[in-house]
């Protein structure tokens, strides 16, 4: 099984736990990824994403002065580069987020999101399938070869069938 | 090849939302976010006479909000695919991959009926790998079974035994 490490993010969008709402959401705006991890010394203490910007900006009217920390999911749930991907998969079932930042000796190398873990299983399961499927089809045939050799062969065999 | 046919198997609709919340171009950013927060969506159709003629997102949103626009018209984007309720799921999933598309209204007789979007496609894509599994493992079972009765049948033993 593959681990967190092959389908992490490594470029991951941080910001400073000081910065502003408004900094957040340029930064949100720029790139792809839809969430920003906020760091104190490298290391992740939440999370922002697009969802909480809209929900908490908009609705309650929060002003893009105002510090990001008021905006921000905090505690985030952290992985591990070494960790398994059906173990990723349960953590994400429990906790039902989508973006999981990955930190190493405390320090963040990464970002994982359910959709590369769901589809990095999916392709791997797909593998082993395949591997299934060979090992099927060459087990069959050597059952016949043995089928049509023993046709020839039995009568030879010193005991007494 | 299983897999080919148990992906072709799923249409279009039976992955999609059937709720579609929708707005027109002429509402405010302001009114797409009360109504993305109080339905709980991360995505909503703008429509014209029912049919859909863009999207907007919650990432639209943000870049409205952060260039000062104040129009939905100005911030919605045209990056989706219309499909039909017939769409194969490996077809969706292939334009999700390659073309990067993540909403996709489905579309019958000119009428919006449903919207797909990237976690319908994620939750889809773990139901059927499970599905798949299971008549992967019973076809294997299968042909076990069929092995081991074929060798004990032919077998000396199996010879005495059936006669």
């Amino acid at each position: 099984m593959a681990r967190v490490n092959k389908v992490m993010l490594t470029d991951v969008p941080t910001l400073k736990k000081e910065a502003k709402i408004g900094e957040a959401a340029k930064l949100l705006a720029q790139n792809q990824v839809g969430c920003a991890v906020i760091t104190e010394d490298n290391k992740p203490i939440g999370i922002v994403t697009e969802l909480d910007f809209v929900r908490n900006l908009a609705s309650k009217g929060k002003s893009l002065k105002e510090n990001v920390s008021k905006i921000m999911t905090s505690p985030v749930t952290l992985m591990t580069p070494a960790m398994k991907l059906d173990e990723a998969l349960k953590i994400i079932d429990t906790k039902k987020f989508r973006r999981y930042p990955v930190v190493e000796n405390e320090t963040l190398v990464g970002l994982v999101t359910k959709k590369d873990v769901v589809n990095a299983i999916s392709d791997n399961l797909r593998l082993h399938r395949n591997i299934q499927n060979v090992v099927l089809i060459l087990f069959v045939l050597f059952e016949f070869f043995v089928f049509v050799i023993y046709r020839y062969i039995y009568q030879y065999l010193p005991f007494g069938f | 090849m299983i897999a080919k046919v148990i992906f072709d198997m799923i249409k279009a609709k039976n992955i999609m939302t059937r709720d579609v919340i929708t707005i027109s171009k002429d509402s405010t950013i302001m009114e797409a976010v009360k109504l993305m927060v109080s339905k709980s969506v991360s995505g909503l159709v703008v429509v014209e006479r029912n049919k859909p003629i863009a999207i907007v997102s919650e990432n639209d949103i943000i870049k409205g909000i952060v260039s000062k626009k104040t129009n939905v018209q100005d911030v919605m984007d045209n990056e989706f695919m219309i499909v039909s309720p017939l769409t194969t799921f490996s077809e969706i999933n292939k334009s999700l991959k390659e073309k990067k598309i993540k909403r996709f209204p489905v579309v019958e007789n000119d009428k919006l009926i449903g919207l797909i979007t990237e976690t319908d496609i994620i939750e889809a894509t773990r139901d059927f790998t499970r599905f798949h599994q299971i008549v992967q493992e019973a076809i294997l079972a299968i042909f076990g079974f069929a092995t081991a009765f074929f060798l004990f049948y032919f077998s000396p033993v199996g010879a005495s035994v059936f006669g």
